[in-house]
């Protein structure tokens, strides 16, 4: 099965090759990295699905100044090396002006020297550690870039949720101190919260893999009077809290989260669940995204069920004509400086706006979900300034 | 004060699980002289078929938890039988037993790594986990006070085995010494097949309570280092010792994690452990038995 995926892979990259020859000149072609096979191969498809999708509604519009798109994707089967090898092809072979993906932070990070040193702007769509776009010394990494926004600045979004769509003043963190995201999400809570207003009355820690009772810290969280418990970790943790919480008799407080959710919470926590909130990307009910899924589900007849990587590989297709267009040339330089100066641009599911010291999104939309009826609802959009 | 009675409650709430596991330890080592690591196997044997049965019958926790026993008490025999009976046989250095043991621990772990996956399980909400509030001065969940009532029950039907039983005395008497109680007509080996049973049966308790309430997982049975931390400063052997030693565990954690640091509360757990080690090396309840040559 997966030798006759490979082959059907090698065929589509033939014929597109041939075409490319056929009218070099009146294309823009751009790389595509995703996940076509291994761990990661669910989110990898519905990418390039959602990208080609984006890519075709495009083209038939009149492509972007007057060109057609033309996508090569490569497959890096979940592997840094095989990423870094489809980089050199779509650079050495295929002289791509751009690069969308990958999905994931470890593949970018390896791909970054390259993306540097071809001069080549790549994409990330759901990469969202620091160091994708700015290495460890803290210097740039010039061409790259990401759709999504960084962990860090969750915890702003947490905060700005908390003071100002709740109007809770008094709040508890309760968070893996074992964990560079949790820790990530809490520091910069913590800091908007106090600049909004707030008040952190109990800041509480705990062990993933090790710790499962967490009485003793709601116990201190219960006595603070917080208003509102904010969870900046993974999932099955979460549901535990949530459930303990709700044991002793907590059942006022509110639980606000980041992007941890996860639906399994549900079979631990029940009805612990109902009535909080998680921060995330975007959301399938979201009505701006709509469309998309229509589309999505009329061209692939299937749901688009990894909606995050979907909307995102969608929208950073979307976010690349635009600066394209913003270039008014099909060079990689000029698009990597379009990029960088993009500014409140509407895509989808976000207004986009580019930290050029940093290449993170700046003051990115993120979309609140609500946990009711069983199940996480669009509750509303959320942008921090 | 609230506070207080609040952690001491949530203290003896854990302390009481823990003391479930405790006395197996204990029981197994007052008669095999050797700490046996499996027993937080047979804590996840119950604890998954407790899941599985009540998936099967649906969701009748009486009969889940009866075959849950039963089948952690018949395992923990068979891991008798199959791993530390050989050895027992050919040699008295109790080192190869615990050897044995951590190698069952591991195998019991990976074969519900390879049949059932990784995975957690959230059993269905079968225990009632509502809040009771106590004397209007803290709140606990009905859950708590059923599992402290469960422990209380076992751990009384155990004392009654050993000291109105006349295998209750037998054990008594091989956990004094194993070979002259043989000489006296005991059936050693039966003997020891039903202290794993009970074992078992007490594990697989606690790993029904411990699976509703922190979810079921092939490593679940690590909880139970708190237990054999809890036994050895009780004293290891002694079935009192087990129980007090759990419930001083449980209040030292959570009144650690609560008034101090969330994060200190395993360094206080195995301080105490190297504590009582240094100053008590038998425990609080430890028989002191000078090694006869």
């Amino acid at each position: 099965m997966r030798k006759i995926f490979v082959l059907a892979l090698l065929a589509v990259f033939a014929v597109t090759g041939f075409a490319a020859g056929a009218m070099a000149d009146d294309v823009i072609k751009v790389g595509y990295l995703a996940a076509l096979t291994g761990d990661w191969a669910a989110y990898g498809q519905t990418e390039l699905n959602a990208a080609k999708l984006a890519v075709a509604e495009i083209n038939a519009k009149g492509g972007v100044l007057g060109k057609q798109i033309q996508l090569f994707p490569y497959d890096f089967r979940t592997r840094p090396e095989d990423a870094v090898n489809a980089f050199r092809r779509m650079a050495e072979n295929d002289k791509v002006v751009a690069v969308v993906g990958a999905n994931g932070s470890g593949i970018n990070i390896a791909t970054a020297p390259l993306a540097n040193r071809y001069k080549i702007p790549q994409i990330g769509t759901v990469s969202t550690n620091l160091l994708v776009t700015v290495n460890d010394q803290g210097e740039l990494n010039p061409y790259m870039f990401r759709t999504c926004f960084t962990d860090p600045y969750q915890g702003q979004l947490i905060a700005a949720f908390t003071a100002k769509e709740l109007k809770k003043n008094t709040a508890a963190v309760l968070y893996d101190v074992g964990s560079d995201y949790a820790q990530g999400l809490r520091e910069f809570f913590m800091k908007y919260y106090e600049d909004y207003g707030g008040k952190v009355v109990a800041d509480q820690g705990f062990r993933a893999g090790t710790d499962v009772d967490f009485r003793a810290q709601l116990t201190t969280i219960r006595d603070s009077k917080a208003e509102v418990l904010v969870l900046p970790n993974m999932g099955k943790e979460m549901a535990l809290i949530m459930k303990q919480a709700r044991e002793l008799g907590m059942n006022d407080i509110i639980f606000v989260g980041g992007d941890g959710y996860g639906e399994f919470m549900w079979e631990i926590a029940g009805d612990a669940m109902e009535n909080s909130y998680w921060i995330n990307h975007v959301a399938p009910e979201d009505p701006a995204m709509a469309d998309f899924f229509a589309n999505y589900k009329k061209t692939y007849n299937d749901e688009c069920k990894e909606f995050v990587n979907g909307i995102l590989a969608y929208d950073s297709i979307y976010w690349l004509a635009n600066a394209i267009e913003r270039a008014g040339k099909v060079d990689s330089t000029a698009i990597k400086d379009a990029l960088e100066n993009t500014v409140n641009v509407q895509l989808h599911h976000a207004v986009m706006s580019i930290d050029p010291a940093t290449h993170n999104p700046m003051n990115k939309t993120g979309v609140v979900l609500v946990a009711k009826d069983g199940r996480a609802q669009f509750f509303t959009r959320i942008q921090p300034e | 004060m609230e506070t207080l009675l609040q952690q001491v409650i949530n203290g003896l709430s854990l302390g009481s699980v823990y003391a479930l596991i405790a006395v197996g330890y204990s029981l197994v080592y007052s008669i095999l002289l050797f700490s046996n690591f499996a027993h937080g196997g047979f804590l996840v044997i119950g604890g998954y078929i407790c899941y599985y049965t009540l998936a099967a019958v649906g969701n009748n926790i009486w009969i889940a938890s009866l075959l849950a026993l039963l089948g952690a008490g018949v395992s923990a025999v068979l891991v008798e039988r199959v791993a530390y009976k050989p050895i027992r046989e050919r040699t008295n250095v109790t080192l190869y037993l615990l050897i044995a043991s951590m190698g069952m621990s591991i195998v019991i772990e990976n074969i519900f790594v390879v049949t059932v996956g990784g995975r957690f399980r959230a059993l269905p909400p079968v225990i009632p986990t509502n809040p009771v509030n106590v004397f209007g001065l803290a709140t606990t969940s009905a859950f708590d006070i059923l599992s402290l009532m469960m422990a209380i029950f076992f751990l009384s039907g155990l004392q009654l085995f050993l000291s109105k039983t006349k295998w209750g005395l037998a054990i008594r008497a091989a956990s004094y010494d194993l070979r002259t109680a043989g000489l006296m007509g005991v059936n050693v080996n039966q003997l020891i097949s039903i202290v794993f049973f009970v074992a078992g049966l007490l594990a697989a308790v606690g790993g029904i309570f411990l699976s509703v309430r922190y979810t079921l997982y092939p490593q679940l049975g690590l909880i139970t280092i708190k237990a054999f931390v809890a036994a050895v400063i009780g004293g290891l052997g002694s079935l009192p010792g087990a129980v007090v030693g759990s419930l001083i565990l449980g209040l030292a954690e959570m009144l650690t994690a609560g008034f101090i640091s969330s994060q200190m509360r395993d360094i206080v757990v195995f301080g105490m452990l190297v504590l009582t080690l240094l100053w008590r090396p038998t425990g609080l309840f430890g028989k002191h038995v000078a090694e006869k040559v």
